[in-house]
């Protein structure tokens, strides 16, 4: 009888989708490079060599703390920690010095990321972190570093003013400095402290909220950080996402709608006439709604917990835009709802099929 | 044409089907030595009736029903008994079985017909459906009588045949569907007279249009479900043929149905109408480690090495064997093992064919969450057991999870959630034996 062969055991199942950790990853990346080359457009070459530093950053440090903790090293080089470099570089205005998103990144990923044990294992949004870091440590920088985007015209660039608002006159107004390369949400922010002038708010809000602000927000072209500003650029991206399986609806449909209700219910001056529009296109809604809220590491694994997130997340994002400190809440509301995630998991958990029978 | 029905969650893995659904059933004759388990049943094994040297005719009983929960196995040919030994086995790493050496596969010694089975008493058929040692030929080779004699107060209003072979691969019951129709139905009509049920239904995956062509023709009720992966876990598909939630920890009778497997209802035919004992069963064999894949009507005790000849032989670098589909299906370390009632296949495996991952980090992406059609979450569970916390893993629902594998098919980290959940089972099963005891 002939010799017969031993064959490998393993437990089933023996064949798997091809999705994996890294493609996903790579994917994310693939997906944020149109918003990238919208920077490159809008913000000159200064953007490109912020998200090159940063993501060498994160990629650096990745590799530096598997190294440091005895753990294999390839990690380093599954493309999350590209993701948390671009996103970071996203997150900072193009004006910002070379070494701010360097450090940005090395915190995200040392002490967000690695810290707490790695890839899956932390509970906030690296990169969000990062940036919160970068903001508490560094406000000036920070919020100052706007560049106004740039213009193609004939072949040679042209500045253009910020959303339509005119430069000149808001300076004039004598409540707004330097703010030649404000974001739009900066300038409606300021028409809700300009007391006692409320023609003059309400002037620059119809400005904001006119026609060719809205078109130039959905096209990028506004002053705001590197990655978040264009916003056809960003749903270029998500649309590939979601055709390659990555994209999970329910949490970006939640928070963008929760972002447009809240919107239109308090994020204008009065009660229930917010410009849902304008709060969706400005700032980094568009940016977190497909890039952030959707980090499959710190949002809820349950489908009803993300809808919750999502929801929650778009409520502190117009809390913070009308009240809060800052003009744009989009990071901070996601963190706090990172620290939710654990507890949202666990009242969320489905009842499992035929448990309710069971029960009566 | 009724609606296409489906249940919640579940997974597409790619079917690869074709490689063998055009095959026609070929039936091998018995090879020269069969290797016949005693325990190809769920339950207690049979206990040994014959020793070496003993004369055996192809039907005759060679290890009695020892236990309720357990079946008589007979001798598939006419024969000498060689041995009574420990024997590679498909599910398991060795088990007793009764080695005979084939001189003939005619005649024999076969059960009195029950020709007149609409009319005959309903004991004497669940007894020669015990007797004739026919179980759940689905996979899971749970005794066919057991099912049919629902304890005292249990009304049973519906029987759904299981005809949706959901397992990538195989195609036995496609096949079986489309050429043995007629006993098909008989042993849908044999079983629906026994439980008491008027109008039994046959459930079957769209991307079989020809049995459910055939079999509507010939006026059995069918019902249409979506192509989606575990559409033939029992529970699933009472959920989807008949809108019932089958309890946590309960039985389909709980909800009033029993489920059969089409195979099953042939060799119930077969039991009734010819008085044949269950000594063959069709197997798909397939794989792009096959030459050429097909579907084969073989003697229980057949040894795999053989199937895999009659399908050309090995092809290429061989990964894996699996008895079964590859989404539950045992890997099996060598192709001595024979066939039992309850193979539904051996599949050859490639390097292509076959992911083999390093496992990594849960990314918590909740695709398994989404996909479970038991609505549990695998990775919970999965964590909780890889940290030896079982509470965490029972409170999880960790025992209700059957197995199915669509969590770890969609798991982009490769986890083996299965293994992780299954482990827990075990130890909250050894938990619970230890207080109760």
């Amino acid at each position: 009888m002939a010799e017969s062969r031993i064959f490998d055991l393993a437990v089933s199942p023996h064949i798997g989708s091809s999705q994996t950790t890294k493609r996903v990853m790579w994917d994310v990346v693939i997906a944020l490079i149109p918003a990238l080359i919208a920077a490159f457009w809008f913000f000159g070459p200064r953007a490109l060599l912020l998200a090159g530093v940063s993501v060498g950053a994160a990629v650096l440090t990745e590799w530096l703390c598997l190294k440091f903790m005895k753990r294999p090293v390839n990690f380093a080089f599954d493309g999350s920690a590209v993701v948390t470099g671009l996103l970071l570089a996203y997150n900072v205005p193009a004006g910002v010095p070379w070494w701010l998103p360097v450090l940005g990144s090395a915190f995200a990923i040392a002490v967000a990321k690695q810290a707490f044990g790695g890839l899956g294992h932390n509970i906030v949004n690296p990169a969000l972190l990062g940036r919160a870091f970068l903001m508490a440590s560094f406000p000036v920088l920070m919020t100052a570093g706007w560049i106004a985007p740039m213009q193609w015209k004939d072949g040679e660039r042209i500045d253009v003013q910020a959303c339509g608002v005119p430069t000149a006159q808001l300076s004039e107004s004598g409540e707004l400095d330097a703010l030649s390369g404000a974001t739009p949400l900066n300038v409606l922010k300021q028409t809700f402290t300009w007391e006692g002038d409320p023609e003059r708010s309400e002037e620059v809000r119809s400005m904001l909220f006119s026609r060719e602000s809205l078109k130039n927000l959905f096209m990028g072209r506004i002053g705001g950080c590197i990655g978040e500003t264009s916003v056809i650029m960003l749903l270029l991206g998500a649309i590939y996402l979601i055709l390659r399986g990555v994209l999970e609806l329910r949490l970006p449909l939640s928070y963008l709608g929760s972002v447009a209700l809240f919107g239109w219910l308090f994020g204008g001056p009065g009660w229930l006439d917010g410009n849902a529009l304008f709060h969706l296109l400005a700032g980094g809604v568009i940016l977190g709604g497909f890039f952030m809220v959707t980090d499959m590491v710190t949002t809820p694994v349950t489908k009803k917990g993300r809808i919750i997130f999502g929801i929650g997340a778009g409520l502190l994002t117009m809390v913070i835009r009308r009240w809060g400190g800052y003009p744009e809440g989009c990071s901070y509301s996601i963190l706090l709802m990172n620290l939710a995630t654990p507890l949202i998991d666990r009242y969320t958990r489905p009842q499992s099929f035929g448990e309710v029978s069971s029960n009566g | 044409m009724s609606k296409v029905k489906s249940f919640a969650g579940g997974a597409h893995p790619p079917g690869n089907k074709g490689l063998s659904s055009g095959a026609a059933v070929v039936r091998l004759p018995a090879p020269e030595v069969v290797t016949v388990p005693l325990c190809q049943h769920l339950g207690a094994p049979s206990k040994p009736v014959v020793k070496p040297g003993d004369e055996v005719k192809r039907g005759s009983v060679i290890g009695e029903q020892n236990g309720f929960i357990s079946l008589p196995t007979h001798s598939p040919v006419n024969g000498k008994v060689l041995r009574v030994e420990n024997a590679p086995m498909p599910h398991m790493r060795s088990g007793p079985a009764v080695v005979i050496k084939t001189e003939s596969e005619d005649g024999g010694e076969v059960y009195e017909p029950i020709s007149d089975w609409k009319n005959a008493d309903i004991s004497l058929i669940i007894n020669r459906i015990k007797e004739a040692g026919v179980c759940g030929m689905g996979g899971a080779s749970f005794p066919t009588y057991v099912k049919l004699s629902p304890p005292e107060g249990v009304k049973i209003d519906t029987l759904i045949i299981n005809g949706v072979e959901c397992e990538p691969y195989l195609t036995a019951d496609h096949r079986l569907m489309l050429e043995r129709a007629d006993d098909l139905i008989t042993g849908m009509n044999i079983l629906a007279r026994v439980l008491g049920v008027s109008d039994p239904c046959i459930g079957i995956e769209v991307n079989k249009p020809d049995a459910i062509k055939l079999l509507e023709k010939k006026g059995a009720r069918v019902v249409r479900l979506k192509v989606q992966y575990p559409q033939g876990a029992e529970k699933q598909l009472i959920d989807a043929a008949a809108g019932r939630e089958v309890p946590a920890g309960g039985l389909p009778l709980n909800v009033g149905v029993v489920v059969q497997n089409a195979g099953t209802c042939v060799a119930v035919a077969d039991a009734v109408c010819k008085g044949m004992p269950c000594i063959r069963r069709i197997t798909t064999v397939s794989g792009l480690g096959v030459t050429s894949p097909g579907n084969f009507d073989v003697c229980v005790g057949t040894p795999v090495s053989t199937l895999i000849e009659a399908a050309g032989g090995y092809r290429g670098d061989v990964q894996r064997l699996i008895s079964g589909g590859p989404m539950m299906g045992m890997a099996m370390f060598t192709d001595a093992a024979p066939a039992t009632k309850g193979m539904s296949g051996i599949l050859a495996l490639t390097p292509d064919e076959v992911r083999d991952v390093a496992e990594g980090p849960c990314i918590r992406c909740g695709k398994c969450v989404d996909v479970c059609p038991l609505r549990l979450c695998a990775s919970v569970i999965a964590t909780a057991s890889e940290y030896g916390k079982w509470e965490d893993a029972e409170k999880a629902g960790a025992l209700n999870c059957m197995a199915c594998g669509t969590c770890s098919y969609v798991c982009p980290a490769g986890r083996y959630l299965v293994h992780h959940i299954k482990r827990a089972q075990n130890e909250i099963r050894a938990i619970i034996r230890a207080r109760e005891a």
